[in-house]
């Protein structure tokens, strides 16, 4: 550009123009990716279009998709969970040992399913609580809580793993509704991705959670408590990740310590190749829902192309990179820790 | 208008405030009438700034009264000023640019459009509109923030200043910190027709460094200098002239300055600049730097200065003309190539990019030439302290031992530590970079004498200062940019220094 | 100056909290269980404490910067398989492929994280789950025991010099290494510059982009020595192997009073935190704490230690 008279102002014409054009391309990319996915898979595997395959990725997606749910708050403040499987272990660990099981006498039956939420909730709110209040980084509080989550899990279990007897907590992975053909959990995962809707666009929690991650001290200045909004999102997504307990208990039929493992991975690959941004402020729920069926549609397609499942992890890994770097403004971050 | 008639909107009585070595407000008082547009003016440093955090409550002041409406009031912290009826657009604008025009304007009071948990959004986006419409600006109030440019956005800003008109009991009082440094004329015009507008709902307090604007806009303007304010008059009674006189105020004391020890450059070239020009920050820039020449560049904010100052220290490479040091073309995308091209920054932000203020002096001292001290990959203990030791002793730095943490230093003390750190990696090239911001008297004056002492043995320096005092002071030869070119070169040798008045005639 | 001497003397007892801790600890044990106080039994507890220590040394070196790598017990696995894998035709240059290899893995992480500018958080999360993958595939997803012709090659990590298992000799090298470097050379001052003010540091012209390179690389090689070290302790090569490692390694970092937030920090300390976990772990096998369960009190132990070390002027905004 050559500097003239209308260059006089520094800023105002060159970046907003930019960033808007950055912002578009970056909401549209998970989706054309999806489709390109989608459509290869099928020209590859034509069973891919199966309704017996839709219903195995609809059922692979579930658990995914309510963990990314919960975490897609949490990042969008700028900040991080690591305690998904903790928390997730924990939630199934306990629903096994409250519901027809086993190994006790107990037998909540459905009852148990609030009293699990509750858990979720809690740990959650500990995980916000000792964040703002002891100023603990989150990604170090939620290491912290991941293992302590697992921990308790462990010592409640003893190191054997609980059977669930209980027939409805099954059905709720198992048995499909008559009209679709979908599993229940298949439902629920939906009904929680619209009650995250809702929350994302129509509270004052999910708009302080998006001001919060565009910019935390300015929204201070508008009047917003960060220590506030921060600990409720927390407990929120502990919440999500005891809904993911829960179904993946229904799912496995059992508790057991190893219930979660590899599903923090799933979780922040679905988020951040969504789109939503690790800096904060920028992303949705609908963007996890088109991340969570990217991987899952990835993984389908390869074990549909006989891929080990091994490598399915490697390939998450990357994508994370390939994700987060497409979706970095290098320009404008220059420490980066 | 007649300041006894009426009771004032807003009124500070003999406000003081200070900081550690600096005595920020002196006996302050300013009136502010309904519907009175105020222009406050003053060189950097005058206290303007201090003056506006104690007036949107991020400052509490040391002594004096605010009044709002006559009555004695006290502001807790921003949202408590904003209850109050204080407003605020600033220069670094405070819309969060990943939310919409509507969420931004009502954030933080969403509960007046919230039913049952659930904001009502068609009814907040109506308000919101019936705001834009208050400033007529037509902008959708569902358009993301980052999408608008910066004169939509800083009328975005008045609008939701002016919800505050719901909330708080009395007259609102905005303050306008810098608005216009980032518009173009057109948008200023139309910035100012929307402030005319609105004298009948507010009024406003009007901060810049653009002289002629506030003499446009304002109805009586405020001079600041030195922490207190020197002069109150109507703006239809003044002039651009007489208010630079009135900002600048003192003579120049020759003796501070040190300008007995200036001696005259070497003829050697160190740097040299030759159209030097980066995006939208400056252009066509040419100098030429003499070994033991101080080359002052003065300029208001936005005037360039600041970019071509982090252009030489490493921080942002020029994207057109000749950038020569000791004869050899450079362009520096790091700062760490400066530095291995004879350049020392001394940065404004002492203790954040001068520092690592949780390591050692010693350590301090010797992080820019470390290489020198590595013997067969370890660093030489024994040569590093003697080094510092050395530094510390001739630079006269206070510290209790080199390995003290420089965390517990004065502010002149680190200053010298900085210094002592450019000088031990021989550097060629010192760039001053608000050298004396923060300091106290006595310590500004040990840095003249440092600056004058490496000087002579043939550093040189490129300066920029807060003041126009100590830019004319220290420098041989001082250019004067605006909106990102130069437009003044002055010589400034002992006796035949520039007037302040004279340079910022080419200023604003 | 009272403020001054104030800090000094709270820095003081801090930075003395976790020998004391240690102390304390050693002490509580000893008395519940005398036998513990045996030389024999402390050069075993030195032994154990070995390969946990390395690995908290590697990870140490990015946490002085204020980086972290999350990476290191998937390194340390995937280094195990490699020697499981290639001892029978490499012999001895088994491990020096492992650890070679962490070195390369070490400086693409490092890559990633700089030229991408990828939190280094995600960057070694994900290149934790390359490499756990990359160790499902080459170990077919199993457990690969060493045979006993190729024990020969395992003496200088489980046979013992003098009475003093070897293990602790190499532990005792690492230490001396590392302490080397993180205070006598350029890099490890650059990287206490860095973690104590990175903007301070980059206006003084050091590159910091390569020292950081430089310390993931470290990170990766140590963490494969561990893993190196660990395959010969257990006689096998597994992609689980130290996948358990990586919260104690953290938490003897941060136990040791090193400041998550950079700067702060030496090896010694990571050896005195090291030390602790082990105790810990030993006091809480013999208090009959399921050995699953005690991730409870690591967990506990490494938020507490954060919130102890962290320094808060240096991060206005917690996220």
């Amino acid at each position: 550009m050559t500097p003239s008279a209308d260059a006089e102002s520094p800023r105002a014409s060159a970046s907003p123009k930019s960033a808007m054009h950055r912002f578009r391309l970056a909401s549209w990319a998970p989706v054309i990716v999806l489709v390109l996915l989608c459509a290869v898979i099928a020209v590859i595997n034509p069973n891919f279009l199966s309704f017996g395959n839709f219903v195995r990725i609809a059922q692979a997606a579930m658990i995914p998709l309510v963990l990314g749910l919960g975490a897609t708050f949490i990042i969008l403040m700028g900040s991080i969970d690591l305690s998904v499987e903790g928390i997730l272990t924990l939630s199934a660990v306990i629903l096994s040992l409250l519901v027809l099981n086993g190994a006790n006498g107990n037998d909540l039956g459905l009852l148990a399913i609030p009293l699990v939420l509750l858990v979720g909730a809690g740990v959650g709110f500990i995980n916000g609580a000792v964040h703002v209040k002891l100023k603990v980084p989150s990604f170090m509080t939620t290491l912290g809580t991941w293992f302590i989550g697992v921990g308790v899990a462990n010592a409640l279990l003893g190191g054997t793993a609980v059977r669930i007897n209980d027939k409805l907590v099954r059905a709720l992975a198992i048995s499909r509704d008559p009209l679709v053909g979908l599993p229940w959990g298949v439902w629920i995962a939906i009904f929680c991705f619209f009650v995250a809707l809702v929350i994302q666009n129509y509270t004052r929690l999910g708009r302080y959670i998006y001001a919060l991650g565009g910019g935390e001290d300015l929204a201070g200045l508008s009047g917003i408590r960060a220590s506030r909004v921060r600990i409720m999102a927390f407990t929120l997504a502990g919440v999500f990740y005891a809904v993911g307990g829960i179904l993946a208990a229904a799912q496995l039929g059992l508790g057991n310590s190893q219930i979660g493992l590899g599903r923090l991975f799933t979780t922040i690959t679905a988020v951040v190749v969504g789109g939503t941004s690790l800096a904060g402020g920028s992303g949705s729920v609908q963007q996890t829902l088109v991340g969570v069926l990217v991987v899952v549609v990835l993984s389908n397609g390869m074990v549909l192309m006989g891929i080990p499942p091994s490598v399915q992890i490697g390939v998450q890994g990357l994508m994370i990179i390939a994700a987060v770097a497409l979706s970095m403004d290098r320009k404008l971050v220059r420490i980066v820790k | 208008m007649s300041p006894a008639a009426a009771t004032p909107a807003l009124s500070l009585a003999g406000i003081e405030k200070r900081f550690p070595g600096v005595h920020a407000l002196k006996d302050v008082s300013i009136d502010i009438m309904p519907g009175e547009v105020v222009g406050l003016i003053g060189e950097n440093g005058a206290g303007k700034s201090t003056l506006m955090k104690i007036l949107s409550g991020v400052y509490q002041p040391d002594g004096g009264e605010i009044r709002l409406g006559g009555q004695p009031t006290r502001f807790m912290n921003a949202a408590d000023a904003n209850l109050q009826g204080i407003g605020m657009v600033f220069q670094e604008q405070s819309l969060l640019t990943n939310l919409s025009v509507g969420e931004n304007i009502y954030l933080g009071t969403e509960a007046a459009f919230t039913r049952f948990g659930m904001i009502d959004w068609k009814a907040l986006n109506a308000a919101a509109s019936r705001q834009l419409e208050k400033v007529e600006v037509d902008v959708d109030p569902r358009a993301r923030t980052a999408d608008l440019d910066f004169a939509t956005r800083q009328m975005v800003e008045l609008a939701k200043t002016l919800t505050l008109e719901d909330q708080a009991a009395g007259h609102l009082v905005i303050l306008l910190d810098e608005p216009t440094s980032v518009l173009e004329r057109a948008e200023i015009e139309i910035l100012f027709s929307r402030v005319r507008a609105l004298k009948s709902r507010a009024s406003f307090i009007f901060v810049s460094h653009r002289l002629d604007e506030v003499l446009e806009l304002s109805d009586r303007i405020y001079v600041m200098k030195d922490g207190a304010v020197v002069a109150d008059l109507p703006a239809a009674d003044a002039n651009v002239t007489q208010l630079h006189q009135l900002m600048v105020g003192r003579s120049l004391q020759a003796e501070y300055y040190r300008e007995g020890l200036q001696k005259p450059f070497q003829d050697e070239v160190v740097v040299e600049a030759e159209a030097l020009s980066l995006g939208h920050d400056y252009r066509d820039v040419s100098f030429s730097l003499h070994a033991g020449e101080i080359l002052g560049i003065a300029g208001v904010i936005g005037s360039g200065r600041e970019e071509l100052t982090r252009t030489l220290a490493g921080f942002a490479p020029h994207d057109r003309g000749k950038l020569r040091i000791g004869g050899k073309e450079v362009r520096f995308r790091t700062p760490a190539e400066a530095v291995d091209n004879g350049m020392g920054y001394i940065p404004r932000e002492r203790r954040v990019e001068g520092l690592v203020l949780f390591l050692s002096v010693a350590a301090n001292i010797t992080l820019g030439n470390l290489r020198s001290l590595t013997r067969n990959g370890l660093i030489d203990n024994r040569e590093e302290r003697r080094l510092a030791t050395r530094w510390v002793d001739r630079l006269n730095v206070k510290t209790p031992s080199i390995d003290a943490l420089c965390l517990n230093l004065s502010g002149g003390n680190q200053q010298k530590v900085v210094l002592a750190k450019w000088l031990n990696a021989k550097a060629k090239v010192l760039i001053l970079d608000h050298p004396t911001r923060g300091l106290d008297v006595g310590a500004k004056e040990e840095v003249y004498e440092l600056v004058r002492a490496v000087t002579a043995e043939g550093v040189a320096v490129v300066l920029t200062s807060d003041t126009l005092e100590e830019t004319i002071g220290l420098s041989h030869t001082v250019l004067v940019m605006r909106d990102g070119a130069i437009t003044h070169r002055a010589d400034a040798r002992p006796g035949g220094k520039p007037t302040q008045v004279e340079l910022i005639e080419h200023m604003v | 100056m009272r403020a001054l001497i104030d800090s000094i003397g709270a820095d003081r007892i801090r930075q003395y909290l976790p020998l004391a801790t240690l102390v304390i600890l050693v002490i509580a044990v000893g008395v519940a269980q005398p036998a513990f106080l045996e030389p024999a039994t402390l050069l075993q507890l030195a032994a154990d404490t070995a390969v946990l220590f390395i690995l908290a040394t590697g990870v140490t070196f990015v946490i002085m910067l204020g980086g972290i790598d999350l990476s290191l017990q998937s390194m340390a696995s995937l280094a195990s398989v490699i020697v499981a894998l290639t001892i029978t035709r490499l012999g001895y240059g088994a491990f020096v492929l492992a650890v070679a290899v962490g070195a390369i893995v070490g400086l693409l992480a490092g890559l990633a994280h700089v030229r991408l500018r990828i939190p280094s958080f995600i960057a070694t999360l994900a290149m934790g789950g390359v490499l756990f993958s990359a160790a499902l595939v080459i170990s077919h997803e199993q457990s690969i025991t060493l045979g006993e012709a190729e024990r020969g090659y395992q003496t200088w990590i489980t046979g013992s010099v003098a009475g003093v298992p070897s293990v602790v000799i190499v532990g005792l090298i690492v230490l001396v290494v590392a302490h080397i470097l993180q205070s006598r050379t350029a890099f490890g001052r650059y990287s206490a510059a860095i973690g104590a003010g990175e903007p301070a540091a980059y206006a003084s012209g050091v590159k910091v982009d390569r020292q950081k390179v430089i310390a993931y690389a470290l990170s990766a090689s140590f963490a494969a020595l561990a893993g190196v070290i660990l395959a010969g302790r257990l006689s096998s090569g597994s992609p689980t192997l130290a996948a358990e490692l990586l919260l104690p390694s953290i938490a003897a970092v941060v136990v040791g009073g090193t400041a998550i937030t950079g700067g702060v920090g030496s090896i010694w300390r990571t050896l005195v935190g090291a030390l602790i976990i082990s105790v810990v772990r030993i006091g809480m096998t013999f208090l009959g704490v399921n050995i699953f369960a005690q991730n409870i009190v690591f967990g506990a132990v490494l938020i507490i230690a954060v919130a102890i070390t962290i320094d808060r002027s240096k991060i206005p905004i917690v996220k």
